[in-house]
């Protein structure tokens, strides 16, 4: 088999690609496939502590690189989900440790055996860019409503569409809050689409879940009640080639918006 | 109190029902709008300075043609696909006549025949005065053939203000440099500068440069060569 090589990068810092990147290799490994996730921020390593695999890990993509050990000693295998493996960054080195080609060569080599490879593209245009999107033919560029991460998107969607070996790059919105949405406060998923055009493979909605779901060390993904898990989950299906709708995110989530829907329900159903 | 109840009755229909908000006031539409404009500058090399230089060219060029509300032009680059592409959105007020248009179009057309013959006038004055020069290259000593070579060089700069002077007959400071350089050059060039003068146009400038010193000699021998004109007219007749 041969897998795909799927870069997840957004240019802003902290908008949600390591999160995302958790997630969609966690929901696509529950869907049965063989996914290995790799962390390129070198120096400041996340995705290890968000699939709370931080005490397991060994050996570093870099130790592979400078061939101290063997790329299957490096992976390590996720908790829960035998299927995926993490290829964790180092701490003590920074993005100059590696380039593009050496990622490339080692994103060969798991092709042969996983479905999936999805890079965890770290912030910025500069060397750690470059490096984790030379291997990859598809992108997700993460972004949140907001005008920075916006403008940001923007720049880094033009310089994947000047990368030709990256067939397809598709837009995941992240951090998303409704209410302040219809309160015309936040962009809408349209107007970022609009002034990004750019085709959407997602919408995650602002949820606090996330935040435990972190400090647990456990995708939140796994929790099928939280409106961001099952909107990750929707995205995995969607990589797989399904067509899911969207989600509708407008379900009240604290108690005052829960009775305000449910008077306002009740006044519309006596008017009628 | 009443302010109290007042407050308190707002709030419960606020409950109930959003207050509609002024759309330009809404942030969500600034950010919009501003983004559209940052996203603008970053995808291209224009700043703002040239975006609004841009902006206001494509405005008299499009005025020419139909009848727009120039304040409601939108310009917008967009990302189309692989392509950044140039959006350009005006409301139409009214087409204008095609009568008006052409009517435009000639006086456009008719100015620039016009500035084209005075350059190619300048241009047979440069080329007479250089046979002067080579004529008068020939009779003077070695020395002075250093400076008539310099000379050729203010002539030519001089002529080049003087057309600059037609087209930008506003340019003051040009006229200023102007004068400077007719300064330096009065003793041998009061031969040439009546010959240039006899171009009709150049007493334009007259009224503008009221202040230079070149303005006075202008209107000085204007009035000489026009004296001549009248002269020669009569004579004719």
């Amino acid at each position: 088999m041969t897998g795909k090589v799927l870069v997840i990068t957004s240019g802003k810092g902290g908008v949600g690609k390591t999160t995302t990147t958790a997630n969609i290799g966690t929901a696509l490994a529950r869907a049965g496939k063989k996914v290995v996730l790799i962390d390129t921020d070198l120096g400041l390593r996340n995705l290890d502590l968000l699939l709370g695999l931080e005490n397991r890990i060994v050996y570093t993509i870099v130790d592979v690189v400078e061939e101290r050990c063997k790329l299957k000693q490096a992976l390590v295998k996720d908790k829960k989900n035998l299927d995926l493996c993490l290829l964790a960054a180092a701490q003590t080195r920074d993005k100059s440790a590696i380039t593009g080609e050496q990622l490339k060569k080692i994103c060969d080599e798991l092709k042969e055996e996983n479905d999936y490879i999805i890079i965890d593209c770290p912030a910025g245009i500069e060397q750690g860019f470059e490096n984790a999107t030379t291997p990859a033919t598809e992108a997700i560029v993460v972004t949140t409503p907001e005008m920075s991460a916006v403008r940001d998107a923007d720049r880094i969607i033009g310089l994947l569409e000047s990368k030709e070996h990256i067939e397809s790059h598709k837009l995941l919105i992240n951090r998303v809050r409704p209410n302040l949405i219809k309160s015309n406060d936040m962009m809408s998923v349209d107007d970022v689409q609009e002034i990004l055009s750019c085709s959407i493979i997602g919408v995650v909605p602002e949820d606090t879940g996330i935040i435990t779901s972190t400090n647990k060390g456990e995708p939140i993904v796994n929790d099928e009640k939280s409106l961001a898990g099952q909107a990750y989950q929707n995205i995995a299906k969607r990589i797989l080639g399904e067509e899911v709708p969207f989600l509708d995110i407008d379900t009240p989530q604290d108690l005052v918006s829960k009775i305000k829907k449910f008077f306002i329900d009740l006044l519309a159903k006596l008017g009628k | 109190m009443r302010d109290i109840f007042a407050g308190l009755y707002n709030k419960i229909v606020g409950f109930f029902s959003n207050v509609e908000q002024k759309e330009s006031d809404e942030s969500k539409n600034v950010a919009r709008n501003r983004l559209k404009l940052v996203l603008m500058q970053d995808r291209t090399n224009l700043n703002p300075a040239l975006l609004e230089r841009m902006r206001g060219e494509l405005i008299d060029l499009l005025s020419k043609y139909v009848e727009m509300d120039k304040e409601a032009l939108d310009l917008n680059f967009e990302n189309d696909g692989d392509s950044i592409a140039l959006m350009l959105s005006i409301p139409v007020i009214r087409a204008k006549e095609e009568a008006e248009i052409e009517a435009a179009l000639k006086a456009e057309d008719e100015a620039k025949k016009e500035l084209e013959d005075k350059l190619k006038a300048l241009e047979e004055m440069e080329e007479a005065d250089e046979e002067d020069d080579d004529e008068t290259e020939e009779d003077d000593s070695e020395e002075d053939d250093d400076n008539d070579e310099s000379d050729d060089v203010e002539e030519n700069d001089s002529e080049v203000d003087v057309t600059d002077n037609i087209e930008n007959s506003e340019n003051q400071s040009q006229n200023d440099e102007n004068a400077e350089k007719h300064h330096h050059k009065k003793k041998k060039r009061k031969k040439k500068k009546k010959s240039l003068i006899n171009i009709p146009d150049i007493i334009e400038v007259n009224e503008v440069s009221e202040e230079s010193e070149d303005a006075e000699e202008i209107s000085e021998n204007a009035e000489t060569s026009s004296e001549n004109q009248s002269e020669d007219n009569e004579k004719s007749e």
